[in-house]
């Protein structure tokens, strides 16, 4: 399970957070733990909203 | 008087005897001295020496002394994931073992200080599809020099030393990123719970794809239980995925078995040569690519600096002892305890959004809303069991 960020800059979040640890995973290819979110996702699921959104 | 005659033995098929006082000396482009050796056999180049098995960072494994542990501090585990640092385990079904730096307190072989350790917890018998490992991923900037996948490619050597409760064949192999090209390989082991060390010689892959930059450029797996259908004939490339060799020893088939590695190298050539010792620090950094902590090291340890953005949050800029693989993920643990330190001591709630790149992060850290927005701050760590940590492993 994940939940999205907000970027405070503006623009699109640049991370997302493991609900089972509380990581902060960024949105990079070449990160395995993003690749996994793009795995949970492509399954179907869909990450919580963020905080404030 | 000097002579050069032919030797007497396959090993010394060219003999040249220098006279009772004088150096040897060989030259090149006429009468131009290029090696001398002399009376104490010293040996001296004048110009370069090309010796690409010789010199220092020629391993191609990180921490293959088993040294850092930086995880689990030495702390053992079951779980598929990372051990000490650079060597991860896999194992298809969970409780089926422990691996721990320094499992079962034996004395390391001469030269080493540490090992990592594997502890079969049960006599499982492994399923055809199933198999149990232990394995680093070279990344592919550090093997693209080998130049596999295409004619040429360079002869591997890979040594270890290698220590179980259990004697036989055992096997492992070397695979490529996307696991379709692997050469299973064994090594025996002819004494029960004493180090051995062992070298295995592979002819590089010309075929397959090969990565060459931040993906995994080799794998280097060791089996500690391997289904038929993972394992492969020994001393091929195969296209397909093994991760062993057939016919090797199951080390979870048996209930307390132990298997024990240490001083792993991956070299070019054909010759195992001695362990590559790169300096104490050099070697964490290595490692540090892939994933650093920070704890508490005394009494309050400044982490990162910033100042509050809001009256709740605080912007801390963390930098990397080096620049990573990738941006990493960024855990930490018990933060809570931790302090930002304005001049008023505020406690983090235990949440925060992170900017991650490869060199450093900002983090926006939730605190009580009692901060002073542009005050600076210090992150600081008060307390044990507080860690912060980055995760850019392949």
């Amino acid at each position: 399970m994940y939940k999205q960020t907000i970027n405070s800059f503006g623009g699109e979040p640049t991370s997302v957070i493991r609900l089972s640890d509380g990581a902060c995973i960024p949105f990079a290819q070449d990160n395995t733990d993003y690749q996994e979110y793009l795995k949970w996702v492509a399954e179907g699921n869909t990450p919580e909203p963020a905080e404030g959104a | 008087m000097s002579t050069i005659a032919a030797g007497t033995t396959t090993t010394n098929a060219l003999v040249s005897t220098g006279d009772t006082t004088g150096a040897l000396v060989l030259q090149t482009n006429g009468t131009t001295t290029a090696v001398t050796i002399d009376t104490s056999q010293n040996v001296t180049f004048v110009n370069s020496a090309n010796l690409p098995n010789t010199f220092g960072f020629k391993n191609r494994i990180i921490n293959g002394a088993m040294i850092f542990d930086q995880r689990n501090a030495g702390a053992s585990g079951t779980a598929t994931g990372y051990t000490v640092d650079r060597w991860a385990y896999y194992g298809a079904v969970a409780s089926k073992g422990t691996w721990q730096q320094n499992a079962g307190s034996v004395t390391p072989p001469a030269g080493y200080t540490n090992y990592l350790g594997f502890t079969s917890s049960s006599a499982y018998t492994v399923g055809a599809s199933e198999n149990f490992q232990i394995y680093q991923f070279i990344e592919g900037y550090n093997s693209a020099d080998l130049g596999f996948g295409a004619a040429g490619a360079s002869t591997v050597t890979l040594s270890f030393w290698v220590r179980s409760s259990l004697t036989g064949t055992f096997g492992g192999a070397l695979l490529n990123s996307a696991a379709n090209r692997s050469y299973p390989f064994t090594y025996s082991i002819s004494s029960a719970n004493t180090w051995e060390q062992k070298s295995i010689t592979i002819a590089g892959d010309t075929s397959g794809t090969w990565l060459t930059t931040t993906g995994v450029g080799i794998q280097v797996n060791f089996g500690l239980g391997v289904g038929s259908t993972l394992s492969g004939t020994a001393g091929a490339w195969a296209s397909a995925l093994y991760v062993s060799a057939t016919g090797a020893t199951s080390v979870v088939g048996t209930n307390g078995a132990t298997w024990y590695v240490t001083g792993v190298q991956l070299e070019k050539g054909s010759t195992a040569t001695s362990f590559d010792v790169r300096p104490y620090g050099t070697e964490l950094f290595l490692c540090q690519r892939y994933y650093w902590s920070k704890a508490l090291e005394t009494s309050y340890s400044s982490i990162a600096s910033g100042a509050m953005i809001t009256t709740s949050i605080a912007r801390m800029n963390v930098v990397y002892p080096t620049k990573m693989r990738t941006s990493p993920t960024i855990t930490t643990s018990n933060i809570g305890n931790s302090i930002i330190s304005t001049g008023l001591d505020l406690n983090p709630s235990g949440t925060f959004t992170a900017y991650i790149n490869t060199t450093s992060a900002m983090m926006d850290i939730d605190t009580p809303a009692t901060g002073t927005v542009g005050r600076g701050a210090v992150w600081i760590f008060g307390a044990t069991a507080t860690t912060l940590a980055a995760s850019a492993e392949l």
